[in-house]
């Protein structure tokens, strides 16, 4: 290189390194807002069908808003603090429930509106449940609502022979005969109306000796596809079946193009529509028919996944890109104004919400912080004005604070067993296991937040449900189980691995639980920790002895603990099943007296402490910190917070907020 | 000149390939390791995984979704949609990462280069004085110091106790000046530490003895004749160092809580997202690939001796 050159490129190379720290240093800056609290991980989605977790819950809730809301009703509970919350109106102005507790009839409020100025109507509700169930939509939460007419049967695709049935042909948006499906599964395609009258099946493929389960499942799709569906269809809103004519439908391109009077289709699904349990009446009534009285059906109502979408949104951007900050619609307290990925989400008071005038804040950050110690500092800084997930090591100093908040929460820790590995499927081996845990040490020197040790499964502070004691026990008596079972001293038991999903806080304590099992009953475990992904295989496999998990209540009632060890349940992988259990709590959700029901699940409670086919450890209490000048904050047992309801007491001259 | 082009278009071969090979060794971990996007607490009812299974193409055989995939990012540089992140396509979430990365690496990187080969001239030309020795003390603590040390360190001092810097965030100077620090301290004691060997080396060579011997000011040798050839390895050293300042932001990003591409690198591949774990993969490759590149060409620039080959 001549010498110029390489005088030339020094220059240039520090413009370069100018030029870039000019381009760096460009910030746009943004008004910190009135509201900032660290919300945890991303939210993976804004759509209330797609989402399941608590950070996205807590951005929903502000956003969106259902027939009812959950809200604080009456005092927080002198010794627990808890505030309790219970659905109250809020798109519906009112709703009647008829005598048997099946039929729920809501009347939308007037004047309500989207965040683009239309009016929210009862359409709107029936077009969003019929979203959120249908299978393609492959919402997590659908089964809450099983119990809803014909619910089950369209979200797991289930049709038989003299059902009414709706058919969606292969010509959405972009489709021809021949090509791929489009994957946006609204807008639909045109959709008839009918009753099935037949379905031709060829003949079933022989699956080859040595093939995989994938490819059996694989070949039994194919098979499926191929099916060719006859229908009487008809129009819906027509009387009688005047007009009825034998159309032939199949999902396989090859066997509709084979055969003119067979048409493509995306599938066959009962009518929903016009035949399932949510029905819009007119604009302002919303009518849901239930199979069984559920209930806590008003708490699920007031669940965001039967909040309502905007279908000309959804319709016209498609999933995921209606989420989108310049597409989205919406109907809560708030509107999304920017949304930035491990930054912030910024709402911003939607001034057309019909109460609008009560909202407080103009603007909330939702924050994404997975840190708890930065949380923490951001919070001592006063970035931040609410943080939720403390470090441990520095709880016993923070307890004593005024602006901190611990109470029960409605969620467990525990233990699976998996009842198929000798000697665990012994009971007496299971209580030996249990009574020889010391929780309060657990509790005391480890977790340190204030949690409950459990012997139960089911969380206090359910309103109207009292569970039963639990096997306490003692190290002695545990002992002596032992020895009956076939095991004096410990001598003879097997070695076993205790799992858990890598994380600071599940180590310590199953080490210390190695240790009392060690100590006390002279039995040995392997500790063996999994990264998630890996963690959660081994357990759905049941390829594992003791393996750690947690369980968040999804409404506030006992049977979202319960029902989940009833034989054949697929989050339950111990293997246990009981009869008697599983009577008790069939029994239990069709007992219409408020009572009786209780009592059903206490007795099936009391089976599941008796048997403990899952060991557990303690109830999880909230500690949280928020600053001492806002008013309306106090926990609460579902660990919701709802936001618009919150403001600063310096706004005291502000006429006062009054419930409805 | 011409060499130059040629060596540009082998590099340009290289990389291709290289990408490949990362793409293909990394299609293969993924899908080896057990888990999947959808596995979580509460286990998927078999329909609803299938539909999910459908909608990122994951029902199809492996060797096809290998194929199709690659067809997509070599036409349309698609990445796909995030399997974790929803609504967000991989190509979007580097979009909104990158240019956070790129700013703390840039800040990071100038000051570690101002304060390393400052540090380094001070020490070399009062060597074996006071000054060198604290110089040269600090910076082999502060490449044995780990970054995450360093920051609590500096939220202590500079958040807490001198309260001039807020404790996270993105959006302010303010807020970059802590992290930038802590990322390119480390750097800056590795720099200091090349450019006073390089310094030392030079003071002994003939030339520079010439120019003492004929009267030269002494800040004008050490500025036209030592400097240069002591930066050499400085140069050399920043290919790596871009390296280190991409990959150390991960753990800053977390502490001080950066909306960087870091974190996303971490969580992709915890989550199983199969797309984003890729994408994040094949742009770290390109990155580095290209600043290899650069700093490859620039060394052929200053030192004459040095042929691209």
């Amino acid at each position: 290189m001549p010498p110029e050159v390489r005088r030339g490129f020094v220059i240039v190379a520090g413009l370069l390194a100018v030029a870039a720290v000019i381009w760096a240093a460009r910030m746009d800056h943004i008004p910190p807002a009135d509201f900032a609290f660290q919300n945890g991980t991303d939210p993976s989605t804004l759509d209330p069908h797609r989402a399941t977790g608590q950070p996205e819950g807590r951005v929903i809730f502000e956003l969106f808003e259902g027939l009812l809301r959950m809200l604080p009703e009456g005092e927080p509970d002198p010794e627990t603090g808890l505030q309790p919350l219970t659905p109250q109106p809020a798109m519906a102005e009112r709703y009647e429930i008829s005598e048997d507790g099946k039929t729920f009839t809501f009347h939308l409020r007037e004047g309500i509106r989207w965040t683009d100025g239309t009016p929210i109507t009862a359409h709107d509700f029936a077009w969003s449940w019929l979203r959120m169930l249908h299978p393609a939509t492959a919402c997590e939460y659908a089964y809450l609502i099983n119990e809803v007419r014909l619910a089950t049967e369209y979200n797991g695709s289930v049709v038989n022979i003299g059902d009414k049935v709706e058919v969606e042909l292969w010509d959405r948006p972009g489709e021809t005969p021949t090509s791929e499906a489009n994957v946006q599964h609204f807008p639909r395609g045109t959709m008839k109306y009918g009753t099935l009258r037949g379905i031709i099946k060829p003949d079933a493929p022989e699956p080859a000796e040595n093939s995989t389960d994938d490819q059996r499942e694989q070949a039994q799709l194919d098979w499926e596809e191929r099916w060719i569906y006859e229908i009487e269809v008809a129009d819906p809103n027509a009387e009688g079946d005047g007009q009825a004519t034998l159309e032939r439908f199949a999902m396989s391109a090859e066997v509709a193009a084979s055969d003119e009077t067979v048409q493509r289709m995306h599938g066959v699904l009962v009518d929903f529509k016009h035949f399932g349990g949510a029905q819009a009446i007119d604009d302002r009534t919303f009518v849901v028919h239930l199979n069984n009285s559920v209930p806590y059906f008003l708490n699920l109502v007031a669940w965001y996944p039967l909040f309502p979408v905007n279908q000309n949104c959804v319709e016209t951007h498609g999933t995921p890109l209606w989420t989108k900050a310049e597409n989205i619609v919406t109907n809560g307290p708030y509107k999304l104004k920017f949304r930035r990925l491990r930054d912030r989400i910024r709402a911003e008071k939607f001034m057309d919400y019909w109460r609008a005038d009560e909202v407080s804040f103009e603007t909330i950050d939702f924050v994404s912080l997975e840190s708890q110690n930065t949380a923490m500092n951001m919070y001592e800084t006063g970035q931040l004005q609410w943080v939720w997930d403390l470090p441990a090591s520095v709880l016993e100093e923070l307890k004593d604070r005024d602006d901190f908040h611990s109470a029960p929460k409605l969620s467990i820790y525990f233990y699976k067993l998996n009842n198929d590995v000798p000697p665990l499927d012994d009971i007496r081996v299971r209580q030996a296991i249990s009574m020889a845990i010391d929780r309060r040490q657990i509790v005391e020197q480890v977790t340190k937040a204030g949690e409950q040790p459990a012997f139960t499964v089911v969380p206090p502070g359910i309103a109207g449900y009292k569970g039963p004691e639990g096997l306490k026990g003692s190290v002695e008596q545990a002992r002596a189980l032992l020895a009956e079972a076939g095991f004096p001293g410990g001598r003879g038991f097997p070695k076993m691995s205790l799992m858990y999903n890598t994380s600071e806080r599940h180590r310590p304590i199953a080490e210390v639980i190695q240790q009392q099992l060690q100590n006390n009953l002279n039995i040995k475990l392997e500790l063996k920790n999994m990264e998630w992904g890996s963690f959660v295989e081994t357990v759905q496999q049941e390829k594992y002895e003791i393996a750690r998990y947690g369980w968040v209540g999804d409404y506030p009632d006992p049977n979202t603990f319960l029902d989940l060890w009833v034989t054949g349940n697929p989050q339950s992988n111990t293997n246990w099943s009981n009869p008697e259990y599983d009577r008790l709590i069939k029994a239990a959700s069709s007992e219409l007296n408020p009572q009786r029901r209780m009592e059903l699940l206490r007795q099936a409670e009391s089976i599941l402490a008796t048997e403990l086919p899952i060991i557990p450890i303690f109830f999880y209490t909230s500690a949280e910190m928020a600053k001492t000048n806002i008013v309306g904050f106090a926990p609460s047992a579902q660990d919701l917070h709802p936001l618009s309801i919150l403001r600063y007491r310096s706004d005291d001259a502000a006429p006062a907020h009054s419930q409805d | 000149m011409r060499n130059l082009i040629g060596y540009l278009l082998k590099r340009a071969a290289w990389m291709i390939l290289t990408l490949w090979a990362v793409y293909t060794v990394s299609f293969i971990l993924m899908r080896s390791v057990p888990g999947n996007p959808f596995s979580g607490e509460r286990s998927l009812p078999p329909a609803i995984e299938r539909q999910l299974k459908a909608r990122y193409n994951l029902d199809a055989p492996p060797l096809q979704q290998y194929w199709d995939y690659l067809v997509g990012i070599v036409t349309r540089f698609d990445l796909g949609w995030c399997m974790g992140l929803e609504d967000y396509s991989v190509n979007q979430v580097l979009a909104e990462g990158f240019p956070v990365s790129a700013t703390l690496a840039i800040f990071a990187l100038v000051f570690a280069i101002l304060l390393g080969v400052t540090a380094g001239v001070i020490s070399a030309v009062y060597r074996r004085t006071k000054a060198d020795v604290i110089l040269m003390f600090a910076a082999v603590l502060g490449i044995a110091i780990p970054n995450f040390v360093l920051a609590s360190l500096a939220i202590l001092l500079f958040v807490f106790m001198i309260q001039i810097f807020p404790a996270g965030g993105w959006g302010t100077l303010k807020q970059i000046a802590l992290p930038a620090f802590c990322l390119g301290l480390p750097v800056a004691a590795y720099i200091a530490r090349l450019s006073r060997t390089g310094m030392l080396e030079m003071l002994t060579k003939d030339h520079v003895r010439t120019a003492i011997a004929k009267g030269l000011p002494h800040r004008t040798v050490i500025l036209r004749h030592v400097l240069p050839g002591a930066l050499l390895p400085v140069v050399s050293y920043l290919g790596p160092a871009v390296a280190r300042v991409l990959t150390g932001s991960l753990v800053l990003e977390k502490i001080f809580a950066l909306p960087g591409m870091g974190s996303h690198f971490i969580n992709a591949a915890t989550q199983r997202d199969y797309t984003l774990a890729m994408g994040m993969v094949l742009t770290y490759t390109v990155i580095l690939f290209v600043m290899n590149t650069l700093v490859d060409l620039a060394y052929a620039i200053i030192d004459p001796r040095v042929k691209l080959q």
